[in-house]
């Protein structure tokens, strides 16, 4: 496979917030068609990750490459899944509305909304189990509801690269059946998603390979071979590596300034 | 919006302070004395059919400035800035003081409406690109960034003013009256640069709905999409500072506030959809400039500006009592509906299952009857309670009551009654089936489970629930019946799941 | 940004910074410390020349002609500044408490100075010119009670009323110069008497009817009252209060239905008011022009005629009976005015 078919690749990526590093020397390479699930504590900067290969924070140092190219040459095809915070679902919109803000990009700002982009987002919805809900106000969402709008807007941009930001976080059992047939519909045909997940026990289940996260990679592959429960001490484990201790060091430095 | 909606919200909009303008109207008319030159003043019929040239060059002036507010703080208040307004109209204040330093060095006129407005603007700018900026910096949040820029620039302006007064044109400039505001001295001039800048306002907020949506609804999503966010919030930044050039002169800049937040906020209380909160917001922000400006020209000594305001306030009190969709008065009507339904599902269901053994091996059973005391004691209801829903009941031809006083099911009566016992089973049991996602599927009001739940789980659902029963096709309950304790009947407190 | 090898390194780097920050706070300090002192020591070490501070200036006016060349008469409030609003700075306080005597108008013309006149009135004499006037010769703001009209030097005849007040105060704190000062007191009223009768001449050759005055604020009720003519203001004695629409509608009314030709403007009150007035006539077909621009609050520009209180009554009783069609000379009664003549719209 040569290099500019490759959906994700990210070499030697730190990223700092006020100066405090967030991740750091991260380097990662993800194949098309491919399921990816990212684990790490709270804090590991697992949303980092994601935001700054959308060039939503600024990064200190590393290259991304998404399918060759560099980020704002392929913003269409790379679809985003929030999480669910984020947002103020008291927002005065409904269920189908929200949907099509995914093709807002592609609408441009005067144009009319035109009855095929409706019918698109209706569609989406439908793949999602939310086809009644159009014109639902989203204030009256459950949580699962609500991950499912927002697994809709992704899907109707027909990206070529999802990343989710803990889609199965707090949501019914349907909802997380649904998502998990998307995402194995979206590896038949070729597509890749890049998962951010939290319950470690569906990891194996849902995600073909996976990447351990907590600041640095501690360790990335297939799920059967990186799994493994010395991979997970060391990942989510309490004790300082040297490494965490220097960068302590300097939070404490900061302070005191 | 439905032709009984629209006709509602006009009434209310317009017919209140209609109403408000008519009694001060008329209280003026009887209380007038003789003015100094021995005539009678502007009568207030006179005023109200716009006569007098300088009533419409007001009413207009601040009819459009009170639209093209509401648009702009529908915008501002999703965006969750909404007191972003208030620190850049008080930011605006030092842009005028130093225009009219500045201007003869420049070779403009130093009184020229157009180049204090001018300062004033990029004053504004100046002190929204800095809300912006210190934002962005470490340790300091949104409320910090507000304060430092609303007080730094408005003492700025103060102490500039200061200094303003002691030359000679100073004070003939009339700088002051940029922070109250002095809407009666409108001329033609004024009123076109109003109409100029509010349209122009409207028109480029209507034409960046979309991105601006988003960028209200979801920053990181807007983001990823390629807007920049920076860019949106500057454009809405400088929006905001276009309505409060021309709002310093109607209501001056300390009130500008109330106009950009005011209308948009009432607003929300009438309608679910954000294309019509923005025509709500700017219709009561435009009734809100009329009616005030109208008053004052009513009756001596309103100064304009103030009026607007209160004319404003009096709006959102009557939009968070009588909104059609959040008001008070709705919500409660809706509950009161919501528990009168559920007390009458209580009695129809209550009357089935206290017969429901009897129906039992019986081919034809006989409609299902009790009496009061029975049904006094399946649930915590009062006897007024009871018989108040009896009485409604019997009404709609859901039950009739006997010479010996009990409560018998009509036919109609019967089917819905076997229908809400279904209905109500299916919820039980799909509660305690699904305990863990059950809570956020549950709607009271949809007589329909099988529009919330998929098909395959209401048909597991029933066969659980008919292995149970003792008789074909009558449901039975997943828990044991005790009709003689008394279930406390669950009244919601809040207004969920209303239509 | 680069993660320093050495946490020794930046600890080292941050003593210097420190030292460097210290070092300007120093360096500023000692440099604004000895500067606020200075000021003060100079000020102690001026000469002891008498010192009068006046708060407008219709009151330096009447002063600076009855004293010395060598007496320092300074003025609060420079022209084309509005007495109601104005609030003193920190070098107004200073000049105040360095006074041998201050003289100001009263009847809260000055408004914002008051409490500050009453605390110095404890230590120095504080003229009010206005306590002069007798109580029923005063007129009331219109609407309330009890609250008196200060806008005396309307009236030249009023105005003369404060001299007798003012020529005590002189002579008391300069009494090598009393006779000087008596003398030049007559002259000085007998020139405002002369002002005076010529003014009410003037008025009178106005036909009848059209003996009206519009202004921006009720500032020319003692004008009008004294040399016959019927005053109405858009807004109130104060400046601070709005001008109503409903007061806009009624003089637009009294315009056009009494046809009056010229409406006036004045030189420290915005002229925004007076221009939708304007409008407003315009609107009803009637053209109603600028008669011309009016001294109200303060006189005119220093050092020209206009900038003396007899020079701003001159102009204001020519301007005014030449605009309403009356006769008067167009250089005024002393023939200094200006030839510029009436501005138009």
């Amino acid at each position: 496979m040569s290099e500019t078919a490759v959906p994700l690749s990210i070499r030697d990526l730190t990223v700092a917030w006020h100066r405090k590093p967030v991740i750091w020397d991260v380097e990662f390479d993800v194949s098309a068609g491919e399921l990816v699930g990212i684990v790490g504590p709270n804090g590991a900067g697992k949303s980092t990750l994601l935001k700054s290969v959308m060039d939503l924070i600024p990064r200190v140092s590393g290259r991304i490459e998404i399918f060759g190219r560099p980020w704002k040459d392929q913003r269409q095809r790379v679809g985003y899944v929030p999480q669910r915070e984020s947002v103020d679902w008291d927002f005065p919109v409904s269920v189908l509305d929200v949907v099509t803000m995914g093709l807002f990009g592609r609408i441009g700002w005067l144009r009319p909304v035109l009855k095929r982009h409706r019918e698109a987002a209706q569609r989406a919805l439908e793949r999602v189990g939310m086809g009644e809900y159009a014109d639902r106000q989203i204030s009256q969402l459950s949580g699962g509801q609500q991950q499912r709008t927002f697994l809709a807007r992704a899907l109707v941009q027909e990206a070529d690269l999802y990343l989710m930001d803990e889609p199965f976080a707090a949501v019914d059992a349907a909802t997380e059946e649904t998502i998990v047939e998307i995402l194995r519909e979206m590896r038949a045909s070729g597509r890749t998603a890049i998962v951010i997940h939290h319950d470690l026990h569906t990891v194996p289940e849902y995600f073909d390979s996976v990447m351990m996260l907590n600041m640095r990679v501690v360790a990335q592959g297939k799920t059967e071979d990186v799994f493994t429960r010395e991979n997970l001490e060391r990942t989510y484990g309490g004790r300082l590596t040297l490494l965490e201790e220097a960068t302590e060091a300097m939070r404490r430095q900061e302070k005191s300034l | 919006m439905s032709g009984h909606s629209v006709v509602q919200h006009f009434l209310t909009l317009r017919l209140l302070p209609a109403l408000l303008v008519f009694s001060l109207a008329a209280e003026r008319l009887a209380a007038e004395e003789v003015d100094v030159a021995g005539e009678q003043g502007a009568s207030g019929l006179r005023v109200l059919l716009l006569q007098d040239y300088n009533t419409r060059v007001v009413l207009f002036g601040a009819t459009v400035l009170g639209l093209a507010s509401g648009v702009t703080g529908s915008f501002t208040l999703l965006r969750k800035r909404a007191l972003t307004g208030d620190a850049l109209s008080h930011a605006s204040l030092p842009g005028v003081g130093l225009a009219f330093l500045l201007a003869p060095a420049m070779g403009v006129s130093p009184k020229s409406l157009s180049v204090l407005l001018t300062g004033a603007a990029i004053s504004g700018m100046i002190g929204a690109a800095t809300i912006l900026f210190i934002r962005r910096l470490p340790r300091l949040k949104e409320d910090a960034a507000l304060g430092i820029v609303l007080s730094v620039f408005f003492g700025g302006g103060v102490a500039i003013l200061t200094v303003v007064q002691r030359t000679a044109e100073g004070h003939a400039a009339g700088l002051d009256s940029f922070i109250y505001g002095q809407t009666a001295a409108m001329t033609s001039g004024d009123a076109f640069v109003i109409a100029v800048t509010g349209l122009l306002t409207i028109a480029v907020l209507l034409a960046a709905r979309r991105p601006l949506t988003l960028l209200c609804f979801d920053e990181g999503f807007a983001a990823c999409r390629g807007y920049s966010t920076f860019l949106l919030d500057l454009l809405l930044m400088a929006c905001v500072v276009l309505i409060t050039m021309i709002g310093l002169r109607a209501v001056g800049l300390i009130l500008m506030i109330a106009l950009l937040i005011i209308p948009a906020a009432a607003a929300r209380f009438w309608t679910e959809s954000l294309p019509r909160m923005i025509v709500i917001a700017a219709l009561i922000g435009g009734c809100s400039g009329f009616t005030g400006a109208l008053i004052s020209a009513l009756a001596p000594g309103y100064p304009s500006g103030p009026v607007i305001v209160l004319v404003c306030g009096l709006l959102f009190f009557l939009s968070f009592l009588g909104g059609t969709s959040r008001g008070v008065l709705i919500r409660s009507v809706r509950r009161r509906r919501l528990n009168d339904s559920i007390d009458r599902e209580h009695l129809l269901r209550g009357i089935w299952e206290l017969r429901e053994g009897d129906a039992c091996g019986v081919s034809e059973p006989p409609s299902p009857a009790a009496g009061a005391e029975e049904l006094l004691k399946i649930r915590s209801w009062s006897v007024s309670l009871l018989s108040r829903q009896i009485l409604r009941a019997a009404r709609e031809g859901l039950v009739f009551q006997r010479s010996d006083g009990a409560v018998v099911l009509t036919d109609r009566g019967r089917i819905v009654a076997e229908r809400l016992v279904q209905n109500h089973r299916l919820w039980e049991l799909y509660l305690i089936t699904h305990a863990d996602v059950a809570a956020g599927r549950v709607d009271r009001e949809a007589d329909a489970i099988e529009h919330v739940l998929e098909p395959e789980l209401i048909e597991r659902l029933k066969k659980l629930l008919y292995s149970r029963s003792a008789a074909p096709g009558i449901p039975s309950s997943p828990h044991p019946l005790e009709s003689a304790t008394p279930v406390v009947s669950e009244k919601l407190d809040t207004a969920e799941g209303g239509a | 940004m680069v993660f320093p090898k050495d946490i020794d390194e930046c600890q080292a780097a941050l003593r210097v910074q420190r030292r460097i920050g210290r070092g300007i706070w120093l360096l500023l300090l000692s440099v604004l410390i000895p500067a606020g002192c200075e000021r003060r020591l100079v000020e102690e070490s001026e000469s002891g020349r008498i010192r009068i501070v006046a708060s407008v200036g219709m009151v330096a006016d009447l002063v600076r002609r009855l004293v010395d060349d060598d007496v320092e008469v300074s003025q609060m409030m420079g022209s084309g500044v509005d007495p109601h609003l104005y609030q003193a700075t920190r070098d107004d306080i200073r000049s105040l408490i360095s006074a041998d005597l201050i003289v100001a108008v009263g009847l809260h013309l000055e408004g914002r100075l008051q409490d500050t006149f009453e605390r110095l009135q404890k230590s120095r004499p504080v003229l009010f010119l206005g306590d002069s006037v007798p109580q029923d010769r005063l007129l009331a703001e219109e609407g309330s009670v009890g609250v008196p009209d200060p806008h005396l030097w309307m009236d030249v005849s009023l105005w003369s009323l404060g001299l007798a007040a003012l020529e005590d105060q002189l002579c008391r704190l300069l009494p090598q110069a009393t006779e000087r000062i008596s003398v030049r007191r007559v002259e000085l009223e007998r020139e405002l008497l002369q002002l005076h009768e010529y003014g009410v001449r003037s008025v009178q050759t106005i036909p009848a009817r059209r003996r009206v005055l519009v202004t921006s604020h009720d500032a020319f009720r003692y004008f009008g009252r004294a040399y016959g003519l019927e005053v109405l203001g858009i807004q109130g004695i104060s400046t601070d209060s709005e001008a109503g629409l409903f007061r806009m509608n009624q003089l637009v009314d009294i315009l056009v239905q009494r046809e009056i030709a010229a409406v006036f403007v004045e030189s420290s009150v915005p002229r925004r008011s007076i221009e939708a007035l304007i409008e407003g006539a315009a609107d009803r077909g009637v053209r109603v022009r600028i008669g011309g621009e009016l001294f109200s609050d303060a006189m005119g520009p220093a050092g020209t005629f206009t900038g003396t209180y007899p020079g701003m009554l001159d102009h204001n009783l020519t301007t005014v009976a030449l605009a309403l069609g009356g006769q008067a000379p167009k250089r005024g009664h002393a023939g200094r005015l200006s030839a510029e003549g009436d501005e138009h719209e």
